[in-house]
Order: structure tokens, then sequence, then C-alpha cells
């Protein structure tokens, strides 16, 4: 049987929505105005968000900017941050660069690459793949420096050669700090995504967002909000789920939840 | 048979004046002895053992092994360390088949001879746990059947002990003995408890605080198999333990802290 105190954790994250959506309801009715919709009409525009293609084509299309922009992101960046952690040339050649980079907003970047690259795919891939970069790169790095040296003894002693190092030995023993970057990662690819949609509106979530605000359709732009904002929950969720598989090994035996998963 | 031939270390640190590690260090094993280093701590003895294990070059002088000069780790020369240095997300069963998976062992054969180790060194039943569910004495039982799993000639055991209560330490003792009685490697055993050194070695070298050279080089002529209980009543065992404390406290002062 089910304990009352579990099943009250499992349904805490759900309760927390409904509060939230309780205070939003009676807040609206309260100040009526038309900017500011009530939480169930928000939540009735959703199914016809959903179910007008030229809508879908474009959550679709944003989807898959996303993923391509985080996927390259992940590719080159994991192996960047290894490196940088193992090799003090390569950290002392990289480091600067990136501090520079790091701090900077990646969407304030998007006139200069709108106008090298102009407002399609692959300008806002770019933005999304600045964005996610920063911050693998940098908790692989950390993950990659604090391998424990005598690890790496243990393994060249069996005959490892350095690259098989790296790869069998620094890649998973620094996984879960390179997977708690790519967490960060994923929210900060959403984010640009939709940043980068409002700023080069032609197509995307982001832009449909923002047309609805221009014609007035209040009640759409609250519901592309909660579309989005659950988007960004549903991967999150899917990803710590993911992560807790990949690194159950490295896992503390009590822990608070954090997302959904 | 090893040959340490005038080796020298020498760490550079800015700031400071270089340190001198290890001064002109040059002794023989020959194959199959238990020999310990014992020294106090921060006279290079742990540096002595990366040097032979070729986790690090000396500064000058030449290790060689069977004749041959070491330039770099190797599968003939197996360390244990007292942090362990598990693989943490490999089981036990994982850790321990890496290096004859590493070495070609199909992974039937791998896992057969694995799953025999682990029962040699007592962890029958623990193959699936993974490294933060066990204990630190039986970490280092895995960290030695991992080691023993590729069949180094040497083992170079770096204060395998240190991190341990008394207990699980007298125990490890114990069955590193028996399984070293079994097949006779060479062992190169690093520590800085007197007792343990005599308890398990054919020879003992004592070593001077930094820079560290070779004092003296004891034979310990105990009969084997040695048995714990017998010889801490041995007034033999009682000697030498005596004789290697004496010349330890000969240098005056503690060491500096590292």
């Amino acid at each position: 049987m089910i304990s009352w105190r579990a099943l009250l954790s499992h349904l805490a994250p759900l309760l927390a929505c409904i509060g939230l959506f309780a205070i939003w309801q009676v807040a609206a009715l309260i100040l009526d105005t038309d900017s500011f919709p009530t939480a169930l009409d928000a939540l009735r525009a959703i199914p016809a968000i959903l179910g007008d293609k030229e809508s879908l084509i474009n959550i679709l299309a944003s989807l898959r900017r996303m993923a391509v922009g985080f996927g390259l992101a992940l590719l080159l960046s994991i192996p960047l941050g290894l490196m940088m952690g193992r090799n003090r040339f390569i950290a002392a050649f990289f480091n600067p660069l990136l501090m520079v980079i790091y701090p900077v907003p990646k969407a304030a970047l998007m006139p200069i690459i709108m106008l090298w690259l102009g407002v399609g795919d692959i300008a806002k891939t770019l933005v999304i793949f600045l964005g996610v970069s920063l911050p693998v790169i940098y908790h692989s790095f950390q993950g990659a420096k604090a391998v424990e040296e005598k690890m790496l003894w243990s393994g060249a002693a069996m005959g490892l050669s350095a690259p098989q190092r790296l790869l069998r030995i620094v890649l998973p023993a620094a996984l879960p700090e390179i997977l708690t970057g790519c967490r960060t990662g994923l929210v900060l690819a959403l984010i640009t995504m939709i940043t980068s949609e409002m700023i080069a509106r032609q197509s995307g979530a982001g832009n449909i967002l923002f047309n609805a605000l221009d014609m007035g359709q209040y009640d759409t732009v609250y519901a592309m909000i909660i579309i989005i904002g659950a988007m960004g929950i549903g991967l999150d969720a899917a990803f710590e789920n993911l992560r807790r598989r990949l690194v159950r090994w490295s896992e503390p035996v009590f822990e608070l939840p954090l997302s959904f998963a | 048979m090893i040959e340490i031939d005038r080796i020298s270390q020498r760490f550079r640190s800015s700031g400071r004046q270089d340190h001198l590690a290890l001064s002109e260090i040059s002794l023989a094993i020959d194959d199959g002895a238990f020999v310990s280093i014992l020294g106090p701590s921060g006279c290079g003895k742990s540096t002595l053992l990366y040097i032979v294990g070729g986790f690090i070059s000396p500064t000058q002088g030449i290790v060689k092994m069977k004749g041959k000069p070491i330039t770099g780790p190797g599968p003939d020369r197996g360390p244990v360390f007292q942090e362990f240095a598990l693989f943490p997300w490999k089981s036990v069963l994982g850790n321990v088949m890496y290096g004859p998976r590493q070495q070609g062992v199909k992974a039937a054969a791998a896992e057969a001879q694995s799953r025999a180790l682990i029962e040699m060194v007592g962890l029958k039943g623990f193959e699936h746990f993974y490294p933060k569910e066990l204990s630190g004495g039986m970490k280092q039982r895995v960290a030695l059947a991992r080691t023993l799993a590729y069949h180094p000639a040497v083992l170079l055991m770096d204060e395998p002990f240190g991190a341990l209560d008394a207990h699980t330490r007298t125990r490890l003792q114990n069955d590193l003995l028996n399984i070293w009685e079994r097949d006779r490697k060479t062992v190169l055993f690093v520590t800085h408890s007197v007792e343990e050194a005599v308890y398990l070695s054919d020879q003992v070298v004592v070593m001077t605080r930094a820079p560290g050279r070779i004092k003296q080089i004891v034979g310990i002529d105990l009969p084997r198999p040695r048995r714990r209980a017998e010889l801490l009543l041995d007034s033999r065992f009682q000697k030498y333990v005596v004789e290697i404390e004496r010349m330890i406290d000969d240098g005056g002062q503690d060491a500096l802290p590292p």
C-alpha cells in the first residue's frame, strides 16, 4: 500500500500547478481587464492552437531547431570541455575566449547573425547552439578536471591509451557533471529558441505568441505561454528521467525531487 | 628482477624552492620477493612506487624491469592505491573484468576468471554491487581483485590499508599474505606501519626523511607461512620491530606537514 506521505510527494507538483491556476483565476476575475484573461479562458484556447495545422507546423519547426541546436552543441561542447579539463594547454587556449563569450546574452547577437545568415533556420539554430554550448562546456570541463588521477593511472596500467582513457574513463567519470550541464543547456535551448523567434519573426512558437499579442488575442497569448511552459516542464522531466537512469551509480541515497520526472 | 638505478626526483613549485623528494635511490628487487618501503610521511616512498609504475618519470636515473628500461605504465605492473580508485560507474564484476577485457580476453572467460577472483577476495555475492555501496575494506578487496585480474608480474601497493580501521586492516593483511603465498608475485609495498612491514615482507627498505634516501635494508628472516598471532609473541618479530622503529626515530624531529 502506498503511504499518504509518498502519495502526497508524488502529487505535490500537480497540486502546485492547480494552486497557481486557482490564484490566476481569482486574480483575473477580480481585476477583470481584457489583457488578463482567466485561467479557464486561456486553457480553453489551447485546443484551438494545437488543432490548427499551421500552428502545429510552427511549433514542430521550433522543436526541430531546438533539437538540432542542442544536439550539435553537445556534440562539440562535451569533447571540448573534457579535453580542456585534462589538458592545461587546451584549457589555456580556449578559456579566455569562453570567459568573454560566457556573460554575453546570446540573443543579443541575434541582430548580427540575422544580418549575415538571414532570418531562417540557420540563424536561429546558431543562437540556440551558442546558448547551449557554454554551460555544457563549463560543466564538462569541471567534471573532467575532478577525475581522480589514480583512476586514470589504474586504466593506464591496464593498457588504455590516452584517447581511450578520455573516452572510457574521463567521460563516464565526468558524466554526472556533464549531464547537470546538459540539463541547464536544455532549458537554455528553450529560452534561446523562443527569444530568437521573437526577434526574427518568421515562424515558430515565439512567432505565434507575438502575433497574437499584436492582434490583441490575449487568451491565445496566455495559452501559448502555458504550452511553451508545458514543453519546458515536459522536456526537463524527460531529460531528468534519462539522466537518473544513466548515473544511478553516482546518486546519493536520499534526494529531493527537483523536477516532474 | 627490478633494478632501480640512482633515481632522483625533484618537484618544481612556483614561489617555493624546488623540492627534492628522492635522492640517488638504488635498489634491486628479486622476482617473487615481498619488499616493503618504509619511512616517515613525505619521504618520497610513494613517489618511488609511482616511478616504478611508470606513472611519473624521474628527474634522474633509470628503472629497469627484466633488463628493459621502464618508460610508462604497463599491465606487467599492477597498482593498488590507498584511495582504491575503482571505476564508480562499474559494478564489482565490471571493475574486475575491466583489465582482462582490455587485454582482449573474451567476455565469458573474463567473467569466469573475475568471479573466481571475487570469491577469492571474499566478496562472493557482491558481484553486482556498485562501489558506493561497499565499505572501505570491501572496496580495497575489489581493487586488489581488479589488479590481480590482469596478471601483473609485480604488485605495486601504495599504503593500500592506510585508510582502513585496525580490524579491517589486519584481516586484509592476512588475506593478502594468503593470496601472495599461493602465487608468489613480486610485491612492492609502501607503508608507514613498521609492524605491517615486518609482518608481510622479506625485506624492509627503511628510508630517511626528505630528501628520501635509503637508510638501511633489513632482511626479515621469519619462517613462512606466517601467522599473526604467533608472530606477535615471537621475540624475533619484536626485535625487528624495535630495531626498525629506532632507525626511523633516529632522524630526530617529526616530518614537516606535506
